[in-house]
């Protein structure tokens, strides 16, 4: 039974090895993406192009200005003289501009409130609702600074944070521990697919039909080849993490390891259901890189938290192994937390492995021999 | 010029009926846009919400009870457990049932009665940085909110004080600046128009490089290139018509997913329609162009194919389609200039949402055109050296 197993795997093996470029871009498709992925993808904003507009021009305006200049979210841009705020924005020049009233200090040193405009690009709404919010805080602490209509005020209680896990507030360091199970899924099941694409195109399939190996023995024997190329990209990829993102060797590294198995598992299984289901390789990509890449990318909670995910389709995160497995590395990795908080997660790759894999085996089995 | 278009036409419609042949191409190339782009702009929200507050109320009195009441009438926060001691709270976070936690110290009343500033702690589970700091943000508001409610008054009058004030937002005292945003181009701050532009994008440019390299390999690899080698047709004549079907079903594609933007989403288009199609074409001749490309260089279908998925995501991470390319690092930004999908988000969000005018919109345009021609004259030259 294993005999057959690990003949099968060989055989998958001496083929593979045969393509240079593949086993180049194996090793270097984790490395690329993984520094793409881990630091490009950053919703907190920074450097904001911010176009101002000081119909004033007094101390206090400028002192206003400068609050925002301060703040490293907004950036001060220039602009011509004459070109109105809306078509400074509508071409792009800035993201926001702001627009302070004539009179404003006087307006201000009188008790009148005298209100300063930001105008927002809300084509990205969520930069842009974040943006008015960093606006508020900023107009707040110049009310403070500058003593303008703020009484002297008690505070009663006072906020103390403790930012577990994460103290800088880091975003490469989350994204980076997604990035790892990204690009866990994304190659070994290409690979899974396009080895089983091929024998349908090429007609070798019909051999494994007629073969003496079973099904399960066939699927078992082609995936252990590709979950093993899986685990040496995870070790590549991690050795980048920890040069990169911040990785650390977790204390109990059982349940990663266990769990990196289930996941290339569950990630070749489907490649190779994939690759059965359609029979022609281009359809077989196009089918991974929908069902596992881009729905992995939107919906595993490697970009946007899960619970933003309507409830309507927010069963579909729950049957995609990556969601399950981004999980799990970022207990191990960053919280450093063991078995009993990254259980469920766990059996629920199993689950979804063995599902992959039985599916395989259905699909397999209608049209073996029976000897 | 005759001969010519005789040629082109015969080739052009044995593509055509090679690819009638291939339901399976057309399936893959018809139905991402629609169900990529409604399940996306549905899905995608990345504002922040329903957060599992935890409190540790170690005081117990009136005081801490009315700590609670007004922090937690932010609607971002559910409170999912009082606690009387930190331990079972601590772990909570770490089997992830909590994502933050405040701790009210045991003498919160008196320290308030006295006059001085209570402390109070928060515990957050920061790996998301960028939940935590939206949290941080909520808080912080609250307690501005909390202050400015009690803070000016007695204590012993407070509650009813705040019940009376409940009613509006504590007004700014006199003197006071007020800012005032202005959300344009998307008053309602509607977070799929964002997605939807993005994906919409993406899927043009990707499915044209996936599709292209897919066929001009095919030819390769089944060995029937050397019989179109051989007609008097000229490299460049044969790839117009190896692409021109593929170019159609992009254009198509790309009307189709503007369509489905504005029937289910009210995506506004407030700019000049014909731009996005020009833009559109373009960017299909470059990611055909980019497919040609790939497909030269590789030997079967499973390396382009490969390699085609290798190009790929680092242009769709780069575009700014998804995240902001103001938040990457410098050297990313400047990288995402050599990008050219980068240029047809500006000009689809430009036409969409913004009408933007021409001068802001023919820099990309010249760009990405650019990239066009130069892209696919240079896979015609690749493609003729085989």
């Amino acid at each position: 039974m294993t005999k057959k197993i690990l003949a099968q795997a060989m055989k998958e093996w001496r083929l593979f090895r045969r393509d240079k470029l593949l086993i180049v871009l194996a090793v270097l498709m984790p490395l690329i993406f993984m520094s793409l992925a881990g630091l490009t993808s950053s919703l907190r904003l920074r450097n904001v192009k911010l176009l101002v507009y000081d119909y004033d021009n007094t101390p206090l305006s400028r002192t206003y200005i400068e609050t925002y200049g301060a703040a490293i979210t907004f950036r001060l841009v220039s602009h011509e003289i004459n070109e109105s705020p809306e078509s400074a924005l509508a071409s792009g020049l800035g993201r926001a501009a702001l627009i302070i009233p004539q009179n404003f200090e006087r307006d201000a040193r009188r008790g009148s409130e005298p209100i300063v405009q930001l105008m927002i690009d809300a084509t990205d709404s969520n930069a842009a609702t974040a943006l008015g919010n960093m606006a508020q805080g900023l107009n707040a602490s110049f009310g403070r600074n500058s003593g303008l209509g703020w009484t002297a005020q008690r505070q009663l209680a006072k906020l103390d944070n403790r930012l577990w896990y994460n103290p800088g507030l880091s975003n490469p360091i989350y994204f980076g521990t997604g990035a790892l199970g990204m690009m866990l899924i994304i190659f070994p099941a290409l690979l899974g697919a396009l080895a089983t694409a091929k024998e349908y195109e090429m007609g070798t399939i019909i051999q494994a039909y007629a073969s003496s190996l079973t099904a399960a023995q066939w699927i078992a024997g082609k995936a252990l080849v590709y979950v093993l190329i899986g685990v040496v990209e995870f070790v590549i990829c991690f050795v980048l993490g920890m040069a990169a993102f911040g990785y650390h060797i977790p204390s109990d590294p059982s349940v990663l390891l266990v769990a990196t198995l289930f996941y290339l598992f569950a990630g070749v299984f489907f490649g190779m259901m994939m690759g059965n289901a359609t029979g022609s390789q281009s359809a077989a990509i196009q089918g991974v890189q929908m069902g596992s890449f881009l729905l992995s990318l939107l919906l595993s909670g490697y970009l946007f938290a899960i619970a933003n995910i309507p409830v309507q389709i927010r069963w579909f995160s729950s049957v995609l192994p990556a969601t399950h497995y981004i999980q799990i590395v970022r207990n191990s990795i960053l919280r450093d937390v063991g078995w009993s908080t990254s259980f469920r997660p766990l059996i629920a790759l199993f689950v979804l492995a063995f599902s992959f894999f039985a599916m395989n085996v259905i699909q397999m089995r209608k049209m073996q021999f029976k000897g | 010029m005759g001969a010519f278009i005789r040629r082109y036409l015969a080739l052009a419609t044995k593509e055509i009926q090679q690819l009638r042949r291939n339901p399976g191409l057309l399936i893959q190339l018809m139905i991402p846009p629609t169900i990529v782009l409604i399940i996306f702009g549905f899905a995608l929200n990345p504002r922040v919400r329903d957060l599992r507050l935890g409190v540790v109320d170690q005081n117990f009195t009136v005081e801490s009870r009315d700590f609670i009441d007004a922090l937690t009438q932010n609607v971002n926060f559910n409170v999912t457990r009082v606690y009387s001691s930190i331990g079972p709270a601590e772990n909570a976070l770490k089997s992830l049932d909590l994502d933050l936690f405040l701790v009210i110290p045991q003498d919160f009343d008196r320290i308030v009665k006295r006059g001085q500033t209570a402390s109070i702690q928060v515990v957050i589970d920061a790996v998301d940085a960028n939940t935590a700091q939206i949290a941080q943000g909520y808080l912080q508001r609250a307690m501005e909110d909390y202050n400015t409610s009690t803070g000016a008054v007695p204590v012993a009058e407070s509650r009813l004080r705040r019940v009376l004030s409940r009613s509006t937002h504590p007004a700014p005292p006199p003197g006071a600046v007020e800012v005032r945003p202005a959300y344009i181009y998307n008053p309602g701050l509607v977070t799929a128009w964002h997605y939807v532009t993005g994906v919409m994008s993406i899927i043009m440019f990707i499915n044209a490089s996936l599709v292209a390299s897919a066929l001009a390999v095919k030819e390769k690899e089944t060995g029937t290139i050397e019989q179109l080698l051989m007609t008097p047709a000229q490299t460049g004549e044969m790839l117009l018509a190896k692409t021109t079907p593929v170019f159609v079903l992009m254009m198509v594609v790309m009307f189709v997913a503007l369509g489905t933007g504005v029937l289910v989403f009210d995506l506004p288009v407030r700019g000049a329609v014909w731009m996005f199609a020009v833009s559109g074409a373009c960017a299909a001749l470059a990611g055909i162009g980019i497919g040609v490309m790939v497909a030269t260089v590789s030997k079967s279908q499973q390396q382009a194919q490969l390699l085609t998925f290798c190009v790929n995501p680092p242009i769709t991470l780069l575009s700014g389609a998804t995240s902001p390319i103001e938040n990457m690092p410098e050297f990313f930004q400047k990288l995402s200039y050599m990008d050219p999908l980068r240029y047809l988000v500006t000009i689809v969000r430009g036409v969409t949402l913004k009408d933007a005018p021409w001068s802001a919109l023919w820099p990309s345009l010249v760009i990405l055109s650019a990239f066009a021609v130069v892209l696919f004259s240079f896979s015609a030259w690749r493609f003729r050296k085989q």
